[in-house]
């Protein structure tokens, strides 16, 4: 990596535009990752209330939509960026989008939380919920990387969240699997199994937005597009750019 | 923590460093698909002061390049050397080679009236000749004997002010003196005094600065439609304008040609830290 001091725009307040734009963009991943973290122990406790709460700050992560987009609109009518400016520009851009509907996704698992819990039906059997566990913790660790990269603009760990994405997937994969299983066993299952079918789509969508989230890291630092890249391609990608980073 | 002027000058010690480096190289691909003009080893002092160190690029048939850097780096010096405006200053001292078409410029035998001819310029403010607008246009082409009689002169000054989107707003006043007009219309009267003896390769240093945007997007406009049967090559110091008007962009420092590349990848991607720094405004 690149260690030379970055220096800072002729005009400051360009700097002090972008680092708000950053610090704006990490509170809203902040916010989304609460939101997700709370959606499933919602879930995994029984916990009607916390969903609730989760349904209720829906909202706010919507707002933080509209004030970064109003923010990165600003930016670019007044500053013009270009190269570098530009890519972190239009990432966080981009990255606005994916975290509002990690939003979404916390929604959903909340007002599954409430069907399961909140009514007069009774709660599904557990066993057809083993997999939320395993799936929210590879969903949740994924996301946190995806932040803390973002936190950085950490290409490195960027691309390594591919990588944990695609093992999610395969939990993914597995948990369908077994769905399939407990359906044909017992066909009362079925309308349940049905919801847990869109719950843990749910958290597999978590992972698809971290990942994006490290594609745009990538693009931002690396000016490489790595999108539709299984992570092997994307590293043979960005190492043509690592050689180029040598002259600098 | 560093404060931002340590910072700062940190930052400009290594640049300096690194492109002072003997083995340094041009970065990106120097050579055009057609090359018109091909400049070699190009080397200019004035005096004691090296202002162009061993610098190589190609210029291609209908291609607009664009020079950018922080001033003093050198491209306002390097464009005067393309159709040898520096002769006219004693101490400049021209080494390496500037072909067009194969043909060594800074040769003994090269008539420079004519080289000028050849590769016309545009300066930054508009110079037109304290005469008629009809008279800025025809002199070039009269004194090089491109035009005799009354109806060839009337017909090229119509085309040579067609070409350079003037036509319509002097028409009617073609005998006004040229100082008349707007610094706007001013430059494109200049622009059309260039083409009207048929140059080659027009040159143009910072052609916009000194005017208004909607002047300045009138000759940005005119730039893209010469382009057609010109090469131009542009300095300017509007970060915007190399990248809306230029195909291939140049960023020179401190005397070095450091990064050469297609316009879009220079303002997306570019390779070198320095050309990073100066297009997103972090130093210059």
């Amino acid at each position: 990596m690149d260690l030379t001091p970055q220096p800072h725009h002729t005009v400051s307040s360009f700097d002090d535009e972008m680092n708000q734009l950053h610090a704006q963009i990490m509170e809203m991943g902040g916010l989304a990752k609460k939101q997700i973290q709370k959606a499933i122990a919602s879930i995994k406790k029984e916990d009607l209330d916390l969903a609730k709460k989760v349904l209720k700050r829906e909202n706010k992560v919507n707002n933080f939509e509209l004030n970064v987009d109003a923010s990165v609109n600003r930016i670019i009518a007044l500053r013009q960026p270009m190269a570098s400016d530009l890519r972190h520009i239009m990432a966080i851009s981009k990255c606005v989008n994916d975290l509002e509907r990690v939003g979404d996704e916390a929604r959903k698992i909340a007002k599954i939380t409430a069907k399961f819990y909140g009514g007069d039906s009774t709660p599904p059997n557990p066993s057809l919920l083993r997999d939320i566990d395993n799936m929210s913790k590879y969903a949740q660790g994924t996301l946190s990387d995806a932040l803390e990269a973002l936190s950085r603009w950490d290409m490195d760990s960027a691309l390594a969240i591919a990588k944990s994405d695609e093992e999610l997937n395969l939990a993914f994969s597995d948990a369908l699997r077994r769905l399939a299983t407990y359906m044909m066993e017992d066909s009362r299952n079925i309308g349940y199994a049905i919801d847990v079918v869109f719950l843990i789509k749910a958290i597999e969508r978590v992972g698809d937005h971290a990942r994006n989230i490290a594609e745009y890291i990538v693009y931002a630092v690396s000016g490489q597009d790595i999108r539709h890249m299984d992570s092997e391609e994307a590293h043979e990608s960005v190492a043509d750019v690592q050689n180029y980073n040598s002259y600098k | 923590m560093t404060s931002n002027t340590q910072q700062e000058n940190d930052h400009q010690s290594i640049a300096a460093r690194m492109i002072n480096n003997e083995n340094f190289k041009t970065i990106g691909d120097i050579s055009a698909k057609k090359p018109r003009m091909v400049c070699k080893n190009v080397n200019v002092h004035y005096g004691d002061f090296h202002a162009i160190k061993n610098l190589s690029i190609e210029i291609g048939k209908n291609e607009v390049v664009a020079f950018i850097g922080p001033s003093g780096c050198g491209k306002s010096t390097f464009l005067r050397t393309l159709n040898r405006m520096n002769d006219t200053i004693d101490i400049c001292k021209v080494s390496g080679s500037i072909e067009l078409d194969g043909v060594n410029i800074y040769d003994k035998s090269i008539d420079v009236v004519e080289l000028r001819a050849n590769v016309g310029m545009v300066f930054q403010k508009p110079n037109p000749f304290p005469k008629s607008i009809y008279e800025n246009v025809i002199y070039g082409a009269k004194i090089h004997g491109l035009v005799k009689s009354k109806a060839d002169m009337d017909e090229l000054v119509e085309k040579s002010l067609r070409k350079a989107s003037l036509w319509s707003e002097v028409k009617d006043q073609l005998h006004k003196p040229g100082t008349g007009l707007s610094g706007g219309q001013q430059q494109r009267l200049c622009i059309a005094r260039a083409i009207a003896i048929s140059p080659e390769i027009i040159l143009m240093d910072e052609p916009c600065s000194a005017l208004d945007p909607i002047s300045t997007a009138k000759i940005e406009e005119l730039i893209s439609e010469l382009q057609q049967n010109y090469t131009i090559v542009i300095v300017t110091h509007s970060m915007q304008q190399a990248a809306r008007v230029s195909n291939r962009t140049a960023y020179f420092h401190l005397g070095k040609l450091v990064e050469v590349g297609n316009t879009d990848d220079i303002f997306n991607i570019p390779k070198h830290k320095l050309t990073e720094d100066y297009i997103t405004g972090r130093f210059g």
